[in-house]
């Protein structure tokens, strides 16, 4: 049975509102007189969020402001940003993965006012379930908020208690949901209006009324909903969560003393957090492809670094570059602000790795057989994304569609291990598919968490999620044939222009080749041509492109240009154009 | 025991790190020009630049670059590398893949990056030349200018593995610098085959600066499928300039 932390937090837009301000002290609101955020509505602009003295004053969300202004004299307005709302709470979110690596932020249908924490197994790295509620309100009240805490089994059950219990960190224990739920009214099933307004009328006012009814009578009045959320509060059927970033195969955590600041100390800190993380992967004979370091600051921020690796690996010390080279190229976006108080590491992607023998006589600095995978991923990691590529013909006579980047496949080191090979269109399903899988799961139940020596936390899932081949950019398996049967035989330039130039051209004839032209406004006198190499366009793209004639012009000067003419003479009203496509060596 | 086994191991590690049959020199196929170098060929381990004689030139020079990078591949194993940042080519648009396989080049063994300053370039530069790949080539486009102490740190970097070091400088490359050799490229008009079709690309090629060498100028021609320059002897073997223009039409 999973455990499920509710993380209500009380007029949210109001509290962001308040911290956005602490920034900008200009133009302040006074929290103590009475507040509202209005967003347009029927009849006019109406009250999208209100605080307690405006409760107090007997404003209620989805008054008209007109209204409002009437009963409330002093009443202070500003206009309501559900977007900023949203983006606020996910930050929350992320800082909340310090507890655990599931968390979800509420739906629209929740309130899309608080979080939903997936805490099984992780209890009892912070002395338990009450002391972890505890820490986790005294952080979000330091933070300025207002949370009402539940526990129970099922998101349902302790949404419901977060929002309509009578205490604001409630704790139910294993299996006791349904006897928690009993006195609370029927919205804290999370129904539509329209069914709650049904059942008020059928004289249903508490959940427990519903609980031991019989199912035949109101599965066939209530098209599922009604049913369905009681099962999910109740445990009898499944609530999925959405987590805001895919769980970890593997991570490591760590909870600082004292908060850190410079980059050394975090550096420091990964490698301290990898090296239980790489014992682990030994065992399972994986490496990680992907990984995330997530460093918490004081203040609720998340630092969150991504760092794909060409090939699997484990290495501590080169995964621990890569980490230097990432923050070097962060430069002055790596804040610590007040410093991290936690850090993680998630392993998100790992594949099979078998062991390897070292070379003897070699020690320590041995000479990788890897070692191109890992030049790639310094090079990337310090020159960002997309930086090192390969080229990589593709089956077309147009020109600039005939070759493609790609990240480079690092095969040429000798014992790089292949996965069998993955077919381009079908990559992007499987990894759907495969984080499909990831998020429906969640944490198995029977998932083993164990406290590490030190304050280095190991959580894992059980069964490792081990991907082959669906790594993000890189295809593995990936032959590269430029040898091809169908590789032009015709010259192609050196450099192609990324834009067709529109240039002048002198031709004797019409039809004929170029005897002059002007590009760049530099006159080229035409020595001698070869072509024309008619390319017509691929008709099953509906482009509205022409026919080019292509000429391989050689200057006076022995330069050569790649320039063709775009489309035909006597068919339709336009007259054919010149266009430099690219130079030769 | 302790010592005897680090010698043991020292012996080992001096075999394995042996890479038999890897040349230190990239032949150019060229008597003429190898009689002004140290040795048969380009010396492996070193940096030798690459300029254009005029900015139109520099595709031309690229290909003489890419050409070397072709005979390195041949003989070397490992992938070859070039770095270039974003500007240096920018006015000549992007390497083709196609361009290059013609020029006698194993795309599949080539690897691209691309940074986007040139201080960003060096340094991918000098951290390829340092790994542990033993690239078969390492060439790169640096526009900005080379000053002696950066040109020794690749120097010393090229030794590590003993790797090829070539770099396309600007035009206007001159001065001070630990480079080995510097050439100087200029487009020639290339040699026709008897249909009046291109059929091999030609470079007027000056050696500038050789150390332990001496300058030369030459016509050279590339044979891309054995991966060897020709001398273009005189003028009577160019290609008749004057009358192919109407031949295509």
């Amino acid at each position: 049975m999973s455990r499920i932390v509710s993380v209500w937090l009380k007029a949210w837009p109001i509290a962001r509102l308040l911290r956005a301000q602490a920034c900008a002290p200009a133009d302040a609101v006074d929290p103590g007189r009475p507040l509202v955020l209005v967003a347009p509505g029927k009849g006019g602009a109406c009250i999208f969020a209100l605080n307690r003295a405006a409760q107090r004053g007997g404003l209620v969300i989805g008054e008209l402001l007109s209204n409002a202004r009437s009963k409330v004299l002093d009443l202070q307005t500003r206009d309501a940003d559900p977007a900023a709302d949203a983006a606020a709470l996910r930050k929350l979110a992320l800082w909340c993965l310090r507890y655990t690596p599931i968390v979800a932020s509420w739906d629209e249908i929740s309130g899309a006012d608080g979080l939903f924490l997936n805490i099984t197994g992780c209890a009892h790295l912070f002395g338990g379930e009450k002391q972890m509620l505890a820490d986790l309100a005294a952080r979000l009240r330091s933070f300025g908020l207002v949370p009402r805490l539940a526990i129970a089994d099922t998101a349902g059950a302790a949404w419901a208690l977060a929002r309509y219990g009578d205490s604001d960190h409630a704790i139910i224990p294993v299996g006791a949901q349904s006897e928690a739920l009993k006195r609370l009214p029927l919205a804290a099933l999370r129904l539509s209006e329209a069914t709650q307004l049904l059942m008020r009328r059928l004289g249903f006012r508490r959940i427990g009324e519903l609980i031991d009814q019989p199912r035949a009578p109101f599965a066939a009045r209530f098209d599922g909903e009604l049913l369905a959320r009681l099962d999910q509060a109740l445990g009898h059927a499944p609530e999925p969560l959405a987590p805001i970033v895919s769980p970890p195969v593997y991570r490591s955590q760590a909870l600082f003393a004292e908060p850190i600041f410079s980059q050394e100390h975090v550096l420091e800190a990964a490698t301290r957090l990898l090296k239980p993380l790489a014992k682990d992967l030994v065992r399972k004979a994986v490496g990680a492809r992907l990984l995330r370091l997530l460093l918490f600051r004081v203040d609720g921020g998340v630092l969150s670094l991504d760092l794909g690796l060409a090939a699997p690996s484990r290495d501590v010390r080169h995964i621990v570059q890569l980490i230097g080279l990432r923050l070097y190229r962060l430069g002055g976006e790596f804040e610590a602000d007040f410093g991290f108080e936690a850090a993680a590491v998630h392993v998100l992607v790992a594949e099979r790795l078998a062991e390897r023998q070292s070379l003897l006589g070699m020690g320590e600095e041995c000479i990788a057989p890897d070692g191109l995978a890992r030049l790639i991923d310094r090079l990337q990691q310090r020159l960002g994304p997309g930086a090192v590529h390969q080229l990589i013909p593709y089956q077309s006579h147009i020109p600039e569609r005939a070759v493609r980047s790609a990240p480079p496949s690092p095969r040429a080191s000798p014992t790089f291990q292949r996965t069998p090979s993955v077919r381009g269109e079908d990559r992007g399903e499987r990894q759907e598919q495969a984080q499909a899988q990831v998020s429906s799961r969640g944490l198995s139940p029977g998932s083993r968490v164990r406290q590490a020596p030190s304050d280095i936390v190991l959580a894992k899932l059980d069964r490792a999620e081990i991907a082959d081949g669906w790594i993000p950019g890189i295809k593995p398996g990936m032959t590269v044939a430029w040898e091809a049967p169908r590789a032009p035989s015709a010259p192609r330039p050196l450099l192609l222009l990324p834009q067709p130039e529109a240039i002048e051209v002198v031709a004797l004839i019409p039809e004929g080749p170029p005897r002059q032209f002007r590009w760049r406004g530099v006159l080229h006198q035409v020595a001698a041509t070869q072509g024309p190499e008619r390319i017509a366009p691929e008709w099953w793209h509906r482009t509205g492109e022409v026919e080019r004639d292509y000429y391989l012009a050689e200057d006076r000067e022995g330069r050569r240009f790649w320039l063709y003419r775009a489309g035909l003479y006597g068919r339709g009203d336009a007259a054919p154009q010149w266009f430099m496509h690219g130079v030769f060596g | 025991l302790a010592a005897r086994l680090a010698e043991i191991r020292q012996s080992v590690a001096k075999l394995e790190r042996a890479h038999p049959g890897v040349p230190t020199y990239l032949t150019l196929g060229v008597p003429q020009m190898h009689r002004h170098l140290p040795g048969p060929g380009l010396a492996c381990g070193v940096l030798h630049e690459v300029a254009a004689a005029a900015h139109g030139d520099r595709p031309a020079a690229l290909g003489f670059l890419f050409a070397l990078t072709a005979v390195a591949q041949h003989v070397r194993p490992g992938p070859a590398v070039f770095v270039a940042a974003r500007r240096a080519l920018a006015d000549f648009g992007k390497l083709y893949g196609h361009g290059l396989r013609q020029l006698g080049l194993d795309v599949g063994r080539l690897i691209l990056v691309e940074t986007r300053t040139h201080k960003d370039a060096l340094w991918a530069i000098e951290e390829t030349l340092r790994s542990d790949v033993a690239a078969g080539m390492v060439a790169g486009a640096v526009e900005h200018s080379l000053d002696l102490t950066t040109s020794r740190r690749l120097n010393l970097a090229a030794g590590v593995h003993a790797t090829p070091l070539m770099l396309l400088r600007g035009t206007k490359a001159a001065g001070i610098s630990a480079a080995a050799t510097r050439w100087r490229i200029a487009a020639a008009p290339a040699a026709r085959d008897r249909f009046g079709d291109f059929a091999q690309w030609r470079w007027h090629v000056v050696l500038e600066r050789a150390r332990n060498g001496r300058p030369g100028e030459w016509l050279i021609e590339w044979n891309h499928v054995a991966h060897r320059f020709r001398l273009v002897e005189g003028v009577a073997d160019r290609a008749p300039v004057a009358s192919t223009g109407l031949r295509a039409g």
